[in-house]
């Protein structure tokens, strides 16, 4: 227990005599770890928005008019795992659908003698990259007459979604690279910078572990306060974010669920406790191997 | 605890050949001056003690222990049992006299209210008690010297080794810290001295081991300094 509390000490100590070096280090993990953050809201938000956009995708199949074709097609259509739901439209109902779209307009629907519009089959596709299979298999019926649907705007959507993903992978490889190099480095210059003490500590008895942990903590307090404030300013600037979009672009279906932003820090502050932790170790107990090695 | 090297030679790259086939024992509770021109292989020795530096040729016992088969951790705990008087003091300058004195006792983990109550044991018995709160720029060379004498000896260990204890210090101050080593002695520590102060040798005799051109040359109980040479 009086280990530990020396340990806690000797950290403070680090921390407050190279305050200039350690504050740095706090700003530059700030910033990355908001990057990180950032990137990870842009790929949830373009998922988010691919994903809503997916759930409204319908596939329409007409079909020659006859009720036998309609359940034949419709048949075909439910045994696919890719489609989520299945349903017959009439002409009447297409009709029906027509006038409540044309709202003032629709008595121009009655001038009609009869109903020109044909029946069909109405798809509701789980993912839009399944769409174009359906498609494909639908055409070739011999009942359909033709297929229409938005899903080459949807697969585009997701083609943009993959990109930005693998782009914030990008990013976020960058970014935590970066936020490890700056700590290793803090760690050695300040391990550098005591480095006489260390090698007085070591041959006057001390063990490594000693040694190394106040330099551990001090990694891990940096990266830890470094995630954490990252994620404050996250929670903030997201929530002005949405606000001010919402206003100007309201068609526009943002992620508002504050859980997830929520989740995010927590996923920030874990990343930040690991990262701290592991670059500290890697640079205190290199250099602590070499200060301890017999001539 | 005994301190034996059996046929050690310690060379440094390329071919600086620092102590050569060193033969000696040092029993438990002895007090031993090891004497020599700069360059004969007294720091050598004491540093191959604490395994600062490894042997190039022969074995090397503390207690029981072969050092060159040591693990790290067994180190660090044969280190604690042996206080080292460094000739350049390495006193840690962030550090008070107090601080430098209680770090090598919460180093092992000591409780505080055991290292406040033998720091404050040591700084009485060396005469620091005044300068506890100072920082060792802010004091003078022998009262450094005490200090770094009063950190070796917190941990209260079996040996204590002590480079060069009185360099540069007055006639006056010398014969202080000698006489604090003798007491120090005089409770069952084995103390071994490197020291050049012929004053020193012959006014407090004890076993005289001579190095030159890192050989032992002469070893002598109750020995003068007589080094030729050595001005």
């Amino acid at each position: 227990m009086a280990t530990f509390r020396y340990i806690l000490r000797d950290t403070w100590r680090l921390l407050s005599r190279h305050w200039g070096l350690s504050l740095l280090t706090l700003l530059t993990s700030v910033a990355v770890f908001f990057l990180v953050g950032v990137s990870f809201l842009f790929v949830l938000n373009t998922r988010y928005l691919v994903a809503t956009v997916e759930g409204d995708l319908v596939v329409q199949a007409y079909v020659v008019n006859s009720p036998e074709a309609l359940e034949t097609v419709a048949r075909k259509a439910s045994t696919y795992d890719s489609v989520s739901s299945v349903r017959i439209v009439t002409s009447d109902e297409a009709l029906e659908r027509l006038r409540a779209r044309l709202g003032k307009q629709a008595e121009a629907v009655s001038l009609l003698d009869e109903n020109p519009l044909p029946p069909s089959v109405e798809i509701q596709v789980k993912r839009a990259v399944f769409a174009s299979v359906i498609v494909r298999e639908l055409i070739s019926m011999p009942e359909v007459e033709d297929v229409v649907y938005a899903g080459a705007v949807v697969e585009r959507l997701e083609r943009i979604s993959s990109f930005v993903a693998r782009l914030s992978l990008v990013i976020l490889f960058i970014s935590m690279a970066s936020a490890s190099l700056v700590l290793f480095n803090t760690i050695r210059i300040s391990a550098y910078g005591r480095k006489e003490e260390i090698n007085t500590m070591l041959l006057v008895g001390a063990t490594r572990n000693f040694v190394i942990f106040p330099y551990v903590f001090q990694g891990v307090i940096l990266g830890t306060c470094g995630a954490l404030i990252s994620a404050v300013f996250l929670w903030f600037s997201y929530g002005f974010a949405i606000e001010t979009l919402q206003r100007s672009l309201p068609f526009l279906d943002l992620l508002t669920d504050p859980g997830v932003i929520l989740r995010l820090g927590a996923v920030l502050v874990s990343a930040g406790v690991a990262v701290g932790w592991i670059c500290s170790w890697l640079a205190a107990s290199r250099f602590i191997r070499l200060a301890s090695r017999s001539h | 605890m005994e301190i034996r090297f059996a046929g050690v030679t310690k060379q440094f790259p390329p071919d600086i050949v620092a102590i050569q086939d060193i033969f000696l024992t040092i029993s438990k509770g002895e007090f031993v001056y090891l004497v020599g021109p700069t360059g004969s292989g007294k720091t050598t020795i004491l540093r191959t003690v604490t395994r600062e530096l490894l042997p190039t040729k022969g074995q090397v016992t503390v207690g029981d222990v072969n050092i060159r088969k040591m693990s790290s951790y067994d180190l660090a705990y044969l280190r604690r049992d042996i206080g080292v008087v460094f000739q350049d003091f390495r006193l840690l300058p962030s550090l008070t006299v107090y601080e430098n004195i209680a770090f090598v006792q919460e180093d092992i983990g000591v409780p505080p209210a055991d290292v406040k109550k033998r720091t404050n044991d040591v700084l009485d018995r060396l005469g620091l008690w005044r300068r506890r709160f100072l920082y060792p720029e802010q004091i003078s060379g022998g009262e450094q010297q005490r200090a770094a004498i009063g950190r070796a000896i917190a941990n209260s260990p079996s040996v204590l080794l002590a480079d060069e204890p009185t360099g540069n210090l007055d006639i006056h101050t010398a014969e202080e810290i000698m006489q604090l080593l003798l007491s120090i002695n005089a409770s069952g520590t084995t103390v071994v001295v490197a020291t050049h102060n012929q004053h020193i040798v012959d006014a407090y005799k004890q076993r005289v081991v001579e190095l030159r051109k890192g050989r032992i040359v002469r070893d002598e109980k109750k020995g003068r300094y007589e080094v030729d040479g050595d001005l």
